[in-house]
């Protein structure tokens, strides 16, 4: 098991090591820079250039690179070049917004997908199976933004229950902050809950035609008791995976929910500092976000371990 | 029995489902909704985020919207018809040979409770002198000294008369900030404003409570928030479940949909020419084969400008026009497409580019991308242009790489592109060819008119030479005016003093009650 977790956590710091080179790398292949931005066209190139200097992106590439790195090893994510907050605040304001909104969206999306895929497996070959199978696929098949526009008109224009968008931040009200966020949760809940169906449904499948499940139920259990005593577990496992997955997914999904709902989360923040080509705020944000998605993936790999005794051996 | 265990799941996860959205529905809510039922407070939506209240720093329409005039104040103010009014300076004399200013600072109050010194006036001019932004720079060009000489009274001497040193004084030029605080100027600018910037949530929110050290009246609402909502639709849901009071600066893209979905008639409508921007095509003249005047008028006579009118669906939006600048500009006269030097006609268009040599070679026309302003525009004037048998290749680039390519490229790299901006023509003066900026444009005949408009002693000969200098403009064909888009937004039909902004593209509350 040791050896099986240095491996892992091996893959995972080399993992973050090309990911802050490539974030580094990217948002200056796009081009552009934050001084003509923030100038516009009013701007002298002499103007843009001392601009540039102020802010340190005139040092050469590798000096910048090296600078950060050791910044952030220090927990010095940077400072933004627009207002001068440092990165670090940026973050723990944009916090309450996205984690709640992410974290709520996914347990919506288990707490949906999980009865109803396995109500789905065990249903399979029969109308309502398919009826189910059928509701899952429309589900994939709906784009995010547009659930959250539809959620939005009707819940919010039409009988005017919740607020249409904007945010209300939990030392306000904390009433007002789950209003907020109740809807684009439901909106990103929905939309994966259709995703994961599908996966807890095929998994439950597969675990109900393998050979282990036919002897526990040759032993005298029922088809329910030998589903979960002896395949839930096996079953697990792929989910496990895609959930992992789709911790990824998850942030690129806020991204367009935060933007039709208003709200001050993290995606926004990043899509904002993109156009600005604030590269500390980008590179920064994104990189605690690219080593959060390889924690819960290292993590992911570690219950593969625990889950099933196999994985630890032949990886 | 054994089919209801996950029905059970279901209904157990429904449930709690039910309960968070009850218990949230039943609540209060904070301040998310139900604000426009509160009249000492106003709600209005605003599309863009500043990213930064650096004023001095930025010009981005997003930011000057909201702070002058409101947070922040100039030292004149000018009126509707652009005449001085006494500001933070009360009153003000000026030397017989207009080379000096003398002003007297009001006995007012910053909004931290600091009174307003002549210091700090002194310390805001020569911030402003010293700004990155040329057209806030401008205005000090003539400046030789700016001196404190007395507790209340700054003096301001130039080397030659000049009028736009005086008219920048009241604009964002003359914008007044203490010494003390200009630290956070990024987050939390103060000033003398009839308004207090409470709080500034980037992507969120811009919160403003009435000045309680304001020098003139008290505003009648207390309380404004201005929310950011970047995508329209989100912002007319906003509108349509009352949680907001007025959107007042709309978005082309959006235009259309006023009327269709019938925002017009459930909510005033306000159109605003004085702040609407130029849109406008601009040539490379550095580059072949857009240095070929002949040319540059040829492709001139592409432009179809009712086919614009037409496409936005909203003809109190925009005004197609031939003049450049603003209807508020003083030295602007109006002139219709059929007075245009080089009017729409697609034959002539046709003929006049083969005859300046034109043999099918792409021309570029740079675009931006992610500004419905200029990205609409950009596909009709492209069909347009293809219709008089010009090759197009499109760059369509977002706006970081816009800026760095046309406004920090040395020469700038574009060849065609469309411009929206409040047309300041001091962007197209150019004192020596060195000193040539994005516009690519460099006439010495030009030049020695803008220097003799700003060293005019009266306001009839400024006028008369400035129009002299953008007829030169459209006569080398370096800019095609096109449209004087309108301001267009939406307010609550009850909210009332409404104030067309004439000088500066900002949104006053002050005069705003219900």
């Amino acid at each position: 098991m040791l050896v099986f977790l240095a491996r892992r956590f091996a893959f995972f710091v080399l993992a973050l090591v090309v990911s802050s080179v490539l974030i580094f790398s990217l948002i200056r292949i796009a081009g552009g820079n934050v001084a003509a931005v923030m100038l516009g066209k009013g701007a002298s190139p002499q103007a843009i250039d001392e601009l540039m200097a102020e802010l340190g992106l005139d040092r050469p590439l590798p000096v910048q690179y090296f600078d950060w790195v050791a910044g952030m090893l220090r927990g010095d994510l940077g400072t933004s070049f627009r207002t001068g907050e440092p990165v670090t605040d940026l973050l723990v304001d944009r916090l309450p917004v996205s984690v709640p909104l992410a974290l709520a969206g996914l347990a919506l999306a288990l707490l949906v997908a999980v009865p109803v895929g396995t109500y789905a497996a065990t249903k399979a070959g029969t109308p309502t199976g398919a009826f189910v199978a059928t509701l899952s696929q429309v589900g994939i098949a709906i784009p995010v933004f547009w659930a959250g526009v539809l959620l939005s008109l009707f819940f919010g224009v039409k009988l005017g229950w919740l607020p249409t968008g904007g945010w209300t931040p939990w030392t306000v009200s904390v009433t007002g902050a789950i209003r907020s966020l109740v809807l684009p949760m439901v909106a990103l809940g929905m939309v994966m809950a259709a995703t994961l169906t599908r996966y807890t449904r095929t998994a439950v499948l597969d675990v109900m035609n393998e050979d282990y499940v036919r002897t526990a139920r040759a032993s005298g259990m029922t088809k329910r008791a030998a589903l979960f005593r002896v395949g839930v577990r096996n079953a697990s496992l792929p989910l496990v995976t895609v959930v992992g997955l789709l911790a990824a997914e998850l942030i690129g999904g806020t991204v367009i929910i935060e933007e039709v709902f208003s709200l001050p989360g993290l995606a926004r923040m990043i899509l904002s500092a993109v156009s600005a080509r604030e590269v500390i705020v980008v590179q920064s944000t994104v990189m605690v976000i690219v080593a959060f998605v390889l924690v819960v993936n290292l993590v992911v790999d570690i219950l593969y371990g625990v889950l099933d005794p196999r994985v630890r051996v032949t990886r | 029995m054994r089919r209801h265990w996950m029905l059970r799941g279901g209904l157990a996860a429904a449930l709690s489902a039910a309960l968070l959205v009850t218990a949230a529905c039943g609540g209060d809510g904070g301040d998310s909704s139900g604000t426009a039922a509160r009249k000492d407070k106003l709600v209005l939506i605003a599309q863009q985020d500043p990213g930064t209240l650096d004023y001095v720093k930025n010009n981005l329409t997003a930011l000057i919207l909201w702070l002058p005039g409101n947070v922040v104040e100039p030292l004149i103010k000018l009126d509707q018809d652009g005449r001085p009014q006494p500001g933070i300076a009360e009153s003000w004399e000026i030397s017989e040979d207009q080379k000096t200013y003398t002003f007297t600072i009001r006995d007012a109050k910053f909004s931290n409770g600091a009174p307003v010194t002549a210091n700090d006036v002194v310390y805001s001019l020569k911030t402003m002198q010293n700004s990155p932004i040329a057209t806030y720079k401008a205005p000090y060009e003539a400046v030789e000294s700016i001196e404190a000489t007395g507790d209340r009274t700054v003096t301001v001497r130039l080397s030659r008369p000049s009028q736009s040193f005086f008219r920048g004084m009241g604009g964002m030029s003359g914008l007044i900030q203490p010494e003390a605080e200009a630290g956070t100027i990024a987050t939390k600018p103060i000033g003398t404003g009839p308004y207090v910037l409470d709080q500034y949530v980037t992507d969120s929110k811009l919160t403003f409570s009435a000045n309680p050290n304001y020098w003139g009246e008290q505003p009648s609402i207390k309380e404004v928030e201005v929310r950011i909502i970047p995508d329209g639709t989100a912002a007319l849901n906003a509108l349509r479940a009352g949680e907001a009071d007025g959107w007042p600066v709309i978005t082309i893209d959006m235009w259309e949909r006023l009327t269709t979905q019938g925002f017009d008639k459930d909510f005033k409508l306000i159109t605003y020419p004085q702040v609407g921007e130029m849109l406008y095509v601009t040539f490379n003249t550095t580059k072949a084969p857009y240095n070929n005047p002949a040319l540059r008028r040829a492709l001139a006579k592409a432009f179809d400008r009712q086919q614009f009118i037409d496409a936005f669906n909203a003809p109190w939006g925009a005004k197609a026009t031939c003049g450049y600048g603003l209807s508020n500009t003083s030295w602007y006269s109006e002139e219709s497409p059929e007075t245009c030097p080089m009017p729409f006609d697609t034959n002539a268009a046709a003929a006049e580019l083969k005859a300046a040599g034109y043999n099918g070679e792409p021309l570029e026309f740079t675009s931006l991308s992610d500004v419905p302003d200029l990205s609409l525009p950009a596909d009709l004037l492209i069909a347009q242009l293809q219709g008089v048998g010009a090759k197009i290749e499109r760059n369509a680039l977002e706006l970081a790489r816009y800026s760095q390519l046309i406004f920090q490229g040395r020469p700038p790299q574009f060849g065609i592109t469309v411009m929206s901006d409040p047309a300041p023509i001091t962007q197209f003066a150019c004192p020596d060819p060195s000193k040539m900026g994005w516009t690519t444009y460099c006439s010495q005949e030009m030049t020695d008119l803008m220097n003799r408009a700003d060293a005019a002693t009266s306001t009839e000969e400024y006028d008369a030479l400035m129009k002299q200098a953008s007829d030169v403009l459209k006569r080398d064909a370096v800019i095609v005016p096109l449209l004087a888009k309108s301001g267009v937004g939406l307010l609550n039909p009850k909210l009332q003093g409404w104030q067309e902004p004439r000088i500066l593209v900002d949104i006053q509350f002050a005069n705003l009650h219900w």
